[in-house]
């Protein structure tokens, strides 16, 4: 069962290859928000990693003002009765 | 008379584009209407329960939680944020040890909502500890540059080796993503309201 692409057994610990770890790289590459931008050109994978770190901080971020957002709007609106109506159409 | 041209429309009707918005993302995808339901069930208990200047805290707190609950208990981060909250929830202070650390903090003078405050948040909410009770994962040797800050970011991320850290990252970066969409249809779902 060899459909692996691994090309060198190391002894011991990982079976992992640099081909795994860039396929991993380039998917990761693709849930950037410009990957549609850079087609398919290949970033260099420390760009990879710089890019993905900032996007996760963007989306923290988002979040906590979300959260904010979200609380003042439970302070001033009625949103239970849309709340139980979103539910029975999301789980119909 | 009234300037305004189009009077506010009315609630709970199915042509709202905010409420059709919604279910269309919701359709998107298997998980996100379980994110959905997770997410808002907590948001009821909110608002039923916690006092107003707790929410903001306590929303992004359920927001991680609902996230991990609705992703698979196979991924890494989603054990870690859920082993988070637990370990939050049992070290929550009852009784006399509540109300001595409420006379220390009324007696500090930065208030929760400072930049400094909200900033030391912000880094910390991806693992929702803050920077000095745990301490920096070391560097693991043979890591790439720049994976040791995604070790910060991504939950549970420390003890990884670096092939699982890259597919741990995908996931939830995918989950990130559909949390943060989900929050954002709620606030333009109720702002309509």
């Amino acid at each position: 069962m060899s459909s692996r692409r691994s090309r060198s057994r190391q002894s011991g610990s990982s079976r992992i290859t640099d081909e795994q770890i860039s396929d991993l790289v380039s998917k990761l590459q693709d849930l950037l928000p410009e990957a549609r931008l850079r087609s398919n050109d290949r970033m260099p994978s420390s760009r990879v990693l710089q890019e993905t770190c900032d996007y996760i901080r963007n989306l923290h971020r988002e979040v906590d003002d979300l959260s904010e957002r979200l609380s003042e709007l439970l302070a001033t609106s009625d949103m239970s009765s849309a709340q139980a109506a979103i539910i029975r159409s999301l789980l119909m | 008379m009234d300037i305004k041209s189009t009077p506010p429309p009315p609630p709970h009707q199915i042509t709202n584009p905010s409420r059709r918005a919604f279910l269309a993302w919701a359709a998107a995808s298997p998980s996100k209407p379980m994110l959905a339901f997770h997410f808002l069930r907590s948001l009821s208990r909110i608002q039923g329960v916690t006092p107003v200047r707790r929410r903001t805290r306590t929303i992004r707190r359920a927001a991680y939680s609902s996230m991990a609950r609705a992703a698979s208990p196979r991924r890494a981060w989603s054990r870690a944020l859920l082993g988070q909250a637990r370990a939050r929830r049992s070290r929550t202070l009852t009784g006399r040890a509540l109300l001595l650390r409420r006379r220390v903090t009324a007696a500090a003078p930065a208030p929760p909502s400072s930049p400094a405050a909200r900033s030391a948040r912000i880094i910390a909410a991806g693992g929702e500890t803050s920077a000095a009770a745990r301490p920096l994962p070391p560097r693991q040797v043979g890591d790439p540059p720049r994976a040791d800050a995604l070790r910060r970011l991504v939950p549970g991320g420390a003890g990884m080796e670096y092939c699982s850290l890259l597919e741990e990252t995908a996931d939830y970066l995918r989950s990130l993503r559909a949390q943060v969409q989900l929050m954002q249809g709620l606030v333009d779902l109720f702002s309509c309201q």
